[in-house]
């Protein structure tokens, strides 16, 4: 895979979230992270296009390939033009959730993952981004 | 993908569910339903979920399971997870899920003799 691979998955329909999974894995085990790390950036991956497809009805995935000196990494970027989100805190706070789920999307995919960033606006939308790393050399 | 792929059949007095490796919602949403249907037409001991071929367990899907097991202890029935990959319950317990409290077991035989013992205990 190319160091600055990259693509786009449009989120509109609920079976868009296994096309995000299967995008994410395939991507992962060519950048040779190991079967847990795989597991773990599919499954934030599958939290944060839900979130996508369940509050904000549509949405996009960017993915793309990062490289440093040092590590190999992928990130994520799930942007949509939905709600928005008055308190980011508060749901990024474990068990909070405002559709009965387990409010676990979120607190989740930070502790899944190397980095999670997330900003938002109240009638504009949603960006969470998502990233992991890898050493390139053992 | 779709929810013929997921069947639910009977051995003896237990249901055997297979999940394959990548379930969308709506396949998971109906698979409840199925087993439910099937606990009460054939008045079985339990459920076994064989999750050996499953590679993403987000928290939808864990919800469902969770939500089964317990739908299927009101009925008077056990259920068993059976065969959870490491990476998934590596992943799993990270992302914070609890399955309910659900038995579970290395494997599909196993679970399917942890059901018939819970209930030759049982009498
Ligand atoms: N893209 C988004 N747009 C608007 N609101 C969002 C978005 N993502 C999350 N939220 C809000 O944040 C809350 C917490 O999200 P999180 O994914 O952690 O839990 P959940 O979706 O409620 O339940 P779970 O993911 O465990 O099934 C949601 O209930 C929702 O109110
Ligand atoms: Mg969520």
């Amino acid at each position: 895979m190319s160091a600055d691979a990259h693509g786009e998955i449009i989120i509109d329909k609920e079976i868009d979230i296994i096309v995000v999974r299967k995008t994410v894995r395939d991507v992962a085990a060519k950048l040779n992270f190991g079967i847990t790390d795989v597991t773990r950036i599919v499954t934030a991956a599958s939290e944060l296009a839900r979130n996508v497809f369940l509050y904000a009805g549509s949405g996009v995935m960017k993915w793309r390939v990062l490289n440093s000196s040092v590590a190999v990494g992928m990130e994520l970027i799930f942007i949509d033009h939905g709600p928005g989100i008055a308190d980011l805190e508060q749901v990024m706070h474990e068990g909070y959730s405002s559709s009965g789920g387990l409010g676990l999307g979120l607190p989740g995919s930070r502790r899944l993952m190397d980095e999670l960033e997330i900003t938002s606006q109240v009638g504009k939308g949603t960006t969470v981004t998502i990233k992991k790393w890898r050493r390139r050399y053992q | 993908m779709t929810s013929e792929s997921i069947s639910v059949i009977r051995i003896h007095d237990v249901l055997l569910v297979t999940m394959p490796p990548d379930p969308d919602d709506t396949s998971v949403t109906i698979l409840q339903e199925k087993v439910l249907n099937a606990m009460e037409r054939y008045r079985v001991k339990g459920l076994v979920l064989d999750i050996s071929a499953v590679q993403t367990m987000d928290s939808f899907f864990a919800r469902v399971v969770a939500e089964t097991a317990q739908m299927v202890v009101l009925m008077g029935g056990k259920t068993v997870i059976a065969g959870m990959q490491p990476s998934v319950a590596i992943t799993a317990t990270q992302l914070g899920l609890t399955l309910g409290g659900a038995l579970t077991a290395l494997n599909a035989d196993l679970a399917l003799d942890m059901i018939s013992d819970t209930f030759r205990r049982g009498r």
